[in-house]
């Protein structure tokens, strides 16, 4: 009895031990969290953006959190000011509002196109709560103005209510047989002499691994479609005329002083043309993706959703 | 001396039938009201308004009946119903953990007692039966517990589920059929089947279908679980399930099954090693001393061997949640979760710290193992520097004054200790350490050895085999990272890892030469060294090469460093099991005289993973967040948020005492039968 009264209490003694550990990590951590504030304020947002809103995962504030895949906010409403105007907005606000709504339209430099939508499940913030989110960015580097942040409402969407945005092929398709069309170089058009996908492919065009992960299937199917619509950045396509008047399109692969490159399209064959500055007339970036806008024509209904179908399992 | 009737026999026969009657009826009960049952309910309810309309019409006009109400969520007499389903869920995981895995090796020891002709064993394999049988009634009724707590509390979500996964209810109350004759069969026809050898194969013949029966019951339940997960078959809009094998078979179902089935058997080792421990230490005499020493032996041997490939397999796991959903993958090891690994990591140490104690005093009751002792301090040191190692969170917050006073916002000497190149160094050196430290246990008592020549050609074969198998492997996951497509920038950070597959292709090879030419002791440390200085040192360094500088490699470089130091482990046990085969005593293992204190080692394991298994699965549910099932359908009961970690430090611990407790009342109920006996 003695032994077994003995072992009772070793085995309180490493529970008590256990607790102890808990109980310092959630100091540690600030894991107490609840109550607080609430609505559009700074506050609230600061709540969010360590909460729910689930920000900090992948973006640090100076020296609060580590999170390292998206960038430091630190001073990101100064910092805003500037990609503003270099992006066309009217304000660093406009700025940071399109970076949440549409995340892969403005990926800073040096980091992967990664952001999910947060109105979108599986973290779905109600527009309320990205307001106030917007409004503790603002104190990132400067006030805040809840005026103007409410103002903005009607540009964030209203998180999705209970479910995942539907997408069901009209068809039964195979994933499968997309992906084999995909990677089918005895086709006129093939994907993957443009895209990337888990290393396999050319990197011409975006890199599509992961890419089930963070965008919807209507984009993909517009993409698709309209390459045009939305062009990635990095990968607008650049008209190029020399001087004795030849006119190339193509993508930019570098720039620099001495030469610009440039992998034009001849004849299904993605070649690198080499410029150097004196013999360039003009140069400017064009609204139309060098990606062909005739895929419908080639691919049909099936093999066009067994394609989507097989990108959207690219998760 | 006049024996007093028992109140009630919990060992008869008669009372066990009554209890596989009673789970049968539960059975039978849950998939009416899951089926059928349902559908009768609601003809009975159309019945029953139809007749209320018909009694309307001819009578005076009455109030309106209260109209049915659906009802989404319930709580239990005021707590919340989450609170609940915590605690039994995790109740009966712990149990079924501890029932599918004794199964595993009890079988093992069996047929290791049949061909050994060791009747030592077999009375071992059917003592832990006796546990068994004992624990599986309360498993199966909390297991029925759980079905109707989750039933009850959470109608709506049980009810979907039930529409999803109705086939493989049917399938899972066959398999608990089948588990349940199994079971009873095998114990009860122990004597019966022992009398000849074929009877005894037949006898081991119905241990592997219990197993059979139990690891099918446990997949087809984790299923529901990553469902919840990673939900796949179904339209994420409409809930409609589009194929029920993807249903079945998601993303994360086989990681899941391949780490609980590992776990589920350090699971057993341990708690079997904990009962060993307290009987130990209340034994009156020196036979049942040696007794449970042995046992308790057999159960950390067993614990430990399982736990040494658990972080493999929990890496793998972890990988592919990051797959399933990098929003889940970041929770897990960036958000709201991540301090919980530090936790976890304090447990593991203590797992392996404990494994590690325990052997070093169960060399004290070896004549001879004091030539190996003074290296045990060297173990220590390391295994303690590990452990350190794996605590150091990479985001150790400092204060303003550490920060101005450092200058940086890391410690600039302790933050390489905390990213993941550093801890996988030291996963794999405190496996390395932990493997060595059982081969020096194992050599204790060892003398001189036989040359590998003695052995015959079977010996040579075997090594060959397995040794061949090892480099095929390394050889395989070499050629396929050279084919791998990557940009020439990042590939040229692969090839580093081809060369140190192809060194230890070629570590390999030598010591297996050696040992053929009766230098297996050197052939040993051969590898040991090469294995070391590759995986532990030199990964360590690249792996910070290659998280500053193509970080897509960390992957490759994780799987190369796991498939080298299992190669070592694998060789280095071949080569150990010839080396000392019939090797000279310096000493007979006097069982029972170890130290009391080692048996506090002993329920320091048990503690220790009862606690972590609590841990890991507040952490794999959590991770849905507010969600039952992830991306489809949302909690909105009140109880949907995440608890501190405090919180769950309370909850946690009081899991583990009401496990721990009904896990001493029922083998002590168990023991009754043995005390009848004695009195007798």
């Amino acid at each position: 009895m003695r032994s077994f009264l003995n072992s009772v209490m070793f085995t309180m003694a490493v529970l008590g031990f256990f607790v102890y550990v808990c109980t310092y990590v959630t100091n540690l951590s600030g894991g107490g969290g609840g109550g607080g504030a609430t609505g559009v304020s700074p506050e609230a947002g600061e709540k969010i953006f360590w909460g729910e809103g689930q920000c900090h995962t992948c973006h640090s504030i100076g020296t609060s959190g580590s999170a390292t895949r998206g960038p430091d906010q630190e001073g990101l409403a100064s910092r805003a000011e500037e990609r503003a105007k270099e992006a066309g907005f009217g304000s660093g606000l406009e700025y940071i509002v399109e970076s949440i709504v549409n995340p892969s339209s403005h990926v800073v430099e040096g980091y992967d196109d990664i952001m999910p939508k947060v109105y979108d499940p599986p973290i779905m913030l109600g527009r309320e709560k990205i307001l106030a989110v917007l409004s503790y960015l603002q104190t990132l580097g400067g006030e805040p103005d809840i005026d103007a942040v409410t103002k903005l409402k009607e540009k964030i969407p209203e998180a999705s209510k209970t479910k995942v945005v539907p997408w069901v092929p009209p068809i039964e398709v195979d994933p499968k047989e997309g992906e084999l069309i995909f990677f089918d170089d005895t086709r006129d058009v093939t994907c993957s002499k443009c895209h990337v996908i888990n290393g396999k492919g050319a990197k011409v065009g975006p890199d599509l691994t992961g890419i089930g992960a963070v965008q919807t299937p209507q984009y993909l199917i517009e993409s698709v479609l309209k390459p045009s619509s939305v062009i990635v950045k990095g990968f607008e396509t650049m008209y190029l005329m020399t001087n004795d008047g030849m006119a190339y399109n193509g993508l930019l692969v570098s720039q620099d002083e001495e030469e610009v490159v440039l992998m034009v399209d001849e004849d299904g064959v993605m070649e690198e043309y080499v410029f150097y500055p004196d013999e360039i007339a003009q140069m400017q970036k064009q609204d139309v993706s060098i990606m062909p806008g005739n895929l419908s024509e080639m691919l049909t209904t099936k093999e066009f959703y067994g394609i989507i179908s097989f990108l959207l399992s690219q998760k | 001396m006049t024996k007093l009737k028992p109140f009630m026999d919990f060992t008869s026969k008669k009372l066990h039938l009554r209890i596989a009657f009673t789970l049968f009826l539960v059975v039978f009960l849950i998939a009416l009201a899951t089926g059928t049952g349902t559908a009768q309910e609601n003809t009975e309810a159309a019945k029953t308004t139809e007749a209320a309309v018909e009694a309307t019409t001819e009578s005076e006009p009455e109030p309106e009946p209260e109209p049915y109400e659906v009802v989404d969520y319930r709580n239990f007499f005021g707590i919340d119903g989450r609170l609940i389903v915590w605690i039994i869920a995790e109740l009966h995981l712990m149990f079924a953990a501890f029932v599918l895995a004794v199964p595993i090796f009890v079988v093992i020891i069996e047929m290791i007692g049949v061909k050994g002709g060791d009747i030592r064993f077999d009375n071992l394999a059917r003592e832990f039966t006796k546990l068994l049988s004992a624990a599986f009634a309360t498993t199966a009724s909390l297991g029925g517990l759980l079905a109707f707590a989750l039933y009850g509390l959470y109608p709506a979500f049980m009810r979907y589920m039930t529409d999803v996964f109705h086939p493989f209810m049917f399938i899972y109350a066959l398999c608990f059929f089948g588990e349940v004759f199994c079971l009873y069969g095998y114990y009860y026809s122990w004597d019966l089947l022992s009398k000849t050898p074929k009877g005894k194969w037949i006898h081991i013949s119905i241990g592997v279908m219990l197993n059979v029966f139990g690891t099918a019951l446990m997949m087809l339940a984790n299923s529901w679980a990553t469902f919840m997960m990673a939900p796949g078959g179904i339209n994420m809009d409409t809930g409609t399930v589009t194929s029920l094998y993807h249903a079945f078979y998601n993303f994360l179902w086989m990681p899941v099954n391949i780490h609980r089935i590992i776990a589920n058997v350090a699971f057993g080792g341990f708690v079997v090693g904990a009962y060993a421990a307290v009987k130990f230490m209340g034994s009156k005499t020196d036979e049942e001393r040696a007794h449970y020493d042995w046992m308790g032996y057999i159960g950390n041997f067993i614990g430990l061997g399982a736990l040494i490939p658990l972080p493999f397999a929990g890496y793998y796991l972890g990988r592919e949640v990051y797959s399933a959903s990098p929003v889940m993958g970041n929770i897990m090891m960036g958000g709201a979760f991540s301090w919980t690994f530090i936790i976890q990591a304090i447990l593991i140490g203590m797992l392996f710290i404990g494994g590690n104690y325990y052997l070093w005093n169960g060399m004290s009751r070896i004549k001879g193992a004091e030539r190996y002792t003074p290296y045990i301090k060297y173990i220590n040191i390391i295994i303690f520097f590990c452990f350190a190692v794996w605590l150091t969170p990479h985001n150790l917050p400092l204060s303003g004054e550490e920060r101005a006073l450092i200058g940086e916002q890391y410690h600039p000497f302790s933050k390489f200790f905390g990213v993941m190149a550093a801890k996988n160094a030291v996963v794999n050196l405190l496996i390395l350490s932990t493997f060595f430290s059982f081969l020096l246990y194992r050599r204790a008592n060892k003398g001189e050895t036989k040359p590998f020549s003695s052995h015959g050609r079977g010996a040579r074969i075997t090594l060959i085999i397995t040794a061949g198998l090892t480099v095929m492997y390394l050889a395989w996951y070499a050629l396929g990272l050279r084919g791998i497509e990557l940009d020439e920038n990042i590939k040229q950070y692969v090839s580093p890892l081809i060369t140190c597959l192809v060194i230890q292709i070629i570590a390999i090879v030598i010591s297996l030469l050696l040992t053929f030419a009766n230098k297996g002791k050197f052939a040993q440390a051969f590898l040991f060294a090469v294995t070391t200085v590759m995986a532990v040192m030199y990964f360590w360094y690249y792996g910070f090469v290659v998280m500053e500088k193509a970080n897509l490699v960390l992957r490759y470089l994780s799987v190369t460093q796991v498939s080298i130091v299992l190669s070592c482990l694998i060789v280095n046990t071949i080569i150990d099991v010839f080396l000392f085969k019939d090797a000279k005593e310096v000493g007979g293992i006097q069982w029972g005289k170890i130290p009391h204190r080692s048996q506090y080692a002993l329920l320091l394991l048990c503690v220790a993973i009862v606690t972590l298994m609590g841990l890991m699965g507040f952490i794999r549910s959590g991770l849905r967040m507010n969600w039952h099932i992830y991306g489809y359908m949302q909690d909105t009961s009140a109880g949907a948020f995440t608890p501190s970690i405090a919180y769950m430090g309370w909850m946690i611990s009081l899991i583990v005492i009401l496990f721990l407790a009904l896990v001493a009342f029922v083998f002590w109920l168990a023991g009754l039968a043995d005390k009848k006996k004695k009195h007798a």
